[in-house]
């Protein structure tokens, strides 16, 4: 087992047009971790993404495998993290093997077309997440479920261990957010290493080794979900009330649902 | 596998290209037939007896008709293998050389050049640096009003660079001599193919040729670049790069299509449009197919163009009145898949 973290950041401070988005950040993932990232809108866990993933460009000190993000090209990185967004809203319906095929291209020569070899890792990464049968299907025609899980068999077939995903689970019906969950679970516990940001709370506890709760640019904590998913923190962040409770082998957050409050915020505006 | 697949829609696609080249070659005011054409590919070739007199059969073929086949499939495969960049490069449908403002950018250079100079390189890279600025123009338009890429800002960043340079055209147009350069400003930008001469369409097939094979070997960087800047750059590709050169090329390859045939609209946006409809949108094939079914569509209209009437339609005329009842099918069918 190798001991460098794959990321790590060191002292982040990041502004946009003098609007301190970041500060102080200090993060480190190490191999075999499912982190969950969780924060509400505009806290800064996207823009912590992207400066990780070099699609925003920072002189800060964040390491990748234990060399310098800057010594990085796009094609190094992609050799070491794959990403998965939020959503994708091509134009251009691409079917979806050619969708996986798309993590191979930047592995070949100029000159170079995929090769049989790219198929059949393409078509193996489709099969290991069970969607071999929708090779041929146009990616926009797909579920919102089933386009997260292609962009995971993409991101299979780039070769690499450590996947980070933007929201994995916005916008899917319930049943498909439960699934991507399991299947995001079962490729960990095969030794994938997953950095995620999550608006759910409950989903943090559920499968994740470790959390990280950012607020207003700054990391608040970072520990092992049961430590930091506690009532006085879902207050502090959300500013509701919510249960956490056992149930079965998981912890689980349970919001609570009360009108009296939306009343009381109702009275003091008048 | 897909491959093997991409393949038989190309060579299909290239027969059909050669056999109508060859009709292209015989049809016409003067008909050769089949077997006159053979025996004088034998008599050239193998240098079996001559069967009959060739020279005007020779004539006709090599002076009148080659160019002309030649420079309607470089025209042709030009404009609809740009049409195809421009569309991935801008992750946008709707625009191709002539929408983006290529075509005007360029035919403003090139009368520039025709003004200035007698020497048909200058001509050629007026053209070329004209339409590269009218991209540019068009562009910075589309962004001005919003950061976020949008389709429909582009576009009209476009007419409003097409418009500026047909503008500044006029200019030019009013101040040439109108009983010599006026006159053959005006025809040359109607659009057509029968001014083309063996040694000058050679010159240009070598740049034209060299940009389209560029474009197909980057084609299968297009696929991820049109998934947006982000997901290409973390899918690993070198975004700025790829794209300054796929826009370089497409500019150069119509540019000079506007230096050898006028404006010729429509090819660039409805070619790729179809092949869609019919293959799927993925680079690897789309960029060689709009190659060979651009070239095959501009031979089929400049067939059109020189048989239909006794007098010679410009092309330009043809490709617009042909291209517009398309697009608009291909605009009903495209529109979900848009969305």
């Amino acid at each position: 087992m190798e001991l460098n973290p794959i990321i790590e950041v060191n002292d982040l401070h990041f502004s946009y047009k003098n609007h301190k988005v970041l500060s102080g950040i200090n993060f480190e993932l190490n191999r075999g971790e499912v982190v969950s990232l969780l924060g509400i809108n505009g806290c800064g866990k996207s823009t912590l993404i992207k400066l990780i993933l070099k699609l925003i460009h920072t002189d800060a000190d964040i390491k990748i495998d234990a060399k310098e993000l800057k010594s990085y090209s796009h094609k190094d990185l992609a050799h070491k993290i794959a990403y998965i967004p939020q959503y994708n809203n091509t134009p251009f319906n691409y079917q979806v093997l050619d969708m996986v095929l798309m993590a191979r291209v930047t592995k070949l020569g100029f000159f170079a077309q995929p090769s049989k070899k790219d198929y059949e890792v393409a078509m193996a990464a489709l099969e290991k997440i069970g969607m071999e049968h929708l090779k041929n299907r146009a990616f926009g025609q797909l579920s919102g479920g089933q386009k997260q899980m292609v962009l995971l068999a993409r991101s299979i077939a780039q070769e690499v261990n450590t996947f980070i995903m933007d929201e994995p689970v916005a916008g899917l019906d319930y049943g498909n957010q439960i699934r991507l969950l399991e299947l995001i679970d079962s490729l960990a516990s095969e030794g994938y290493t997953f950095l995620k940001t999550t608006h759910y709370p409950d989903h943090a506890l559920l499968m994740s080794s470790r959390v990280v709760v950012m607020h207003e640019g700054v990391i608040v904590a970072d520990d092992a979900p049961e430590m930091i998913i506690t009532s006085q923190m879902i207050e502090k962040i959300y500013d509701i009330k919510a249960d956490i409770i056992t149930h079965g082998k998981h912890k689980r957050c349970l919001p609570i649902f009360d009108t009296n409050r939306q009343k009381d915020l109702h009275e003091l505006t008048i | 596998m897909s491959h093997i697949n991409d393949a038989k829609y190309l060579i299909i696609a290239t027969i059909i290209l050669a056999i109508l080249s060859t009709l292209s070659l015989l049809w016409g005011q003067f008909d050769i037939s089949i077997s006159t054409f053979f025996d004088y590919l034998n008599h050239k070739l193998f240098s079996s007896p001559a069967t009959q007199d060739f020279t005007l059969i020779e004539s006709i073929i090599l002076d009148i008709r080659l160019p002309r086949v030649l420079l309607a499939i470089l025209i042709g495969a030009a404009l609809a293998t740009s049409g195809a960049v421009f569309q991935a490069m801008f992750v946008n449908p709707l625009v191709s050389p002539g929408i983006l403002g290529v075509l005007a950018g360029a035919s403003f250079g090139a009368a520039c050049g025709m003004l200035i100079s007698e020497h048909w390189f200058i001509v050629q890279i007026l053209a070329f640096v004209f339409g590269f600025v009218a991209v540019g123009f068009a562009v910075f338009i589309g962004s001005m009003v919003t950061n976020s890429r949008s389709t429909v800002m582009l576009v009209l960043g476009g007419v409003i660079s097409a418009s500026l340079f047909t503008s500044l055209l006029s200019i030019i147009k009013y101040v040439a001599d109108p009983y010599s350069t006026l006159p053959a400003i005006v025809y040359w930008l109607m659009g057509s193919l029968s001014m083309a001469e063996l040694n000058e369409t050679l010159l240009v097939a070598i740049p034209i040729t060299l940009s389209i094979l560029g474009m197909i070997f980057m084609s299968k960087y297009f696929d991820l670049m049109s998934l947006g800047d982000e997901e290409a750059k973390a899918l690993g590709v070198n975004v700025k790069l790829i794209r300054i050169v796929a826009i370089i090329l497409a500019t150069l390859a119509s540019s000079l299509s506007v230096v050898m045939a006028g404006i010729i609209g429509w090819v660039g946006l409805i070619i790729p449009h179809i092949i869609r409809m019919a293959v799927g949108p993925s680079h690897r094939l789309l960029i060689p197919l709009s190659a060979v079914i651009g070239a095959i569509f501009l031979l089929c209209a400049d067939a059109i163009s020189r048989l239909a009437l006794s007098v010679e339609i410009p092309i330009g005329i043809l490709t617009s009145l042909i291209g517009i009842p398309i697009f608009i099918i291909v605009l009903k069918n495209a529109r979900a898949a848009w969305n």
